[in-house]
């Protein structure tokens, strides 16, 4: 099962580790603040509680930039 | 979970700090109406204002400017907008074209300032030089000075900024912690100066935090300059924001209650800490000045004489 990342103008498809994988996990994964994105889960905005799907598109906007 | 307003199952926002769900329509709805009641409260417009906004092309100042829109359909006040070119390479231009397509779309007088016509010299340039005081220092008081004589030029009454609850808890915050209480005396919603060439400055998204301002352009499809700058470090008040934002998350309403905090004090503030200038003009450009030279006319003699 897999999905689909989009950060930053590169896609890379990622592995779902287990059933309850959520956006949060991945955002914590990649060591970024919730904070600091919106998510998107096959273009339609969502909170970042959404459990990924197989063959889901998730998109992280970056909306606050450091400094 | 559902939108705890309408019911709508597709919510974008979960608010930690009110336990409320919100779907795409209903939290655009809650950002526009709650930067109109601070507008009210605070009493931040009146009735045939010209408001210059100074729009960057980033989220906050693009948020201001589409939210004092709808005062503007309602004919209460007038809008114009100022962008300062700061003059950084690879940076600067995509704002200054985001903010020149908005005041295109909206039909609004803009215009584009630069540093370099201005004063003769860019940021990377002044960032070349062995000397320099750092780029935020230059920035801010060379980009303040284009503004409040862009007001003066367009007949604007109020300058309103995009600053958010996030930047105005940091400064708090800051100055608290620096025991600079001269610059706790001059933050708030509306600061007026006793020199009349000073325009009045409103903050109408001082009560929106900086998250949920990205969530609403991106809600919206706004187009907005999303990008770090170059000269960006990690200052005082990064780490200020770094250690508020890890407290909120246990303590989610902490930037609100730090906020209505200090508005409580703001008046006790003022009234013990609140020193008067004498306020001259500057030798060499005339604008207000504490001192024989402005601070940007200060900061160009020193400049030139690297």
């Amino acid at each position: 099962m897999t999905f689909t990342l989009k950060y930053k103008d590169t896609l890379e498809e990622k592995e779902i580790p287990n059933d309850n994988y959520s956006i949060k996990d991945l955002i914590n994964e990649l060591g970024l603040s919730a904070q600091t994105v919106v998510s998107k889960q096959n273009g339609e905005l969502v909170i970042e509680d959404t459990i990924i799907q197989d063959g889901d598109e998730i998109q992280l906007v970056q909306i606050i930039y450091g400094g | 979970m559902d939108c705890t307003k309408c019911g709508n199952p597709h919510v974008i926002i979960k608010r930690e700090q009110s336990g409320q769900y919100l779907c795409k329509d209903c939290f655009i709805e809650s950002i526009e109406k709650k930067v109109i009641k601070t507008i009210r409260k605070e009493k931040l417009l009146d009735k045939g204002d010209k408001v210059l906004v100074a729009l960057s092309g980033g989220k906050d100042s693009v948020t201001a400017l589409e939210i004092l829109n709808s005062f503007r359909k309602m004919n209460i006040i007038d809008i114009c907008a100022v962008t300062v070119d700061e003059g950084i390479d690879n940076y600067r231009q995509d704002g200054v074209d985001i903010a020149i397509r908005h005041a295109q779309r909206l039909g609004i007088e803009h215009k584009v300032v630069s540093l370099k016509d201005t004063y003769g010299i860019t940021l990377d340039e002044i960032m070349e030089k062995p000397n320099h005081k750092g780029s935020c220092s230059y920035c801010g008081v060379f980009r303040r000075t284009i503004i409040n004589k862009a007001a003066r030029e367009m007949g604007a009454t109020k300058i309103a900024t995009g600053h958010n609850l996030d930047d105005e808890v940091q400064a708090i915050m800051m100055n608290y912690l620096e025991g600079n209480t001269d610059n706790l005396t001059k933050l708030g919603p509306k600061t007026e100066s006793k020199a009349e060439e000073f325009t009045v400055k409103i903050k109408p998204l001082r009560e929106i935090p900086e998250r949920e301002i990205g969530l609403y352009v991106v809600a919206k499809d706004l187009e907005v300059h999303f990008a770090s700058c170059p000269y960006a470090q990690q200052s005082f008040r990064g780490e200020i924001s770094d250690v508020i934002n890890q407290l909120c998350e246990s303590h989610p309403t902490l930037k609100y209650s730090t906020l209505r905090g200090y508005d409580k004090i703001r008046k006790a503030l003022k009234d013990d800490f609140k020193k008067k200038y004498d306020h001259g003009r500057c030798e060499k450009c005339g604008e207000p000045a504490a001192n024989r030279l402005c601070k940007a006319c200060s900061f160009l003699e020193e400049l030139a004489g690297d």
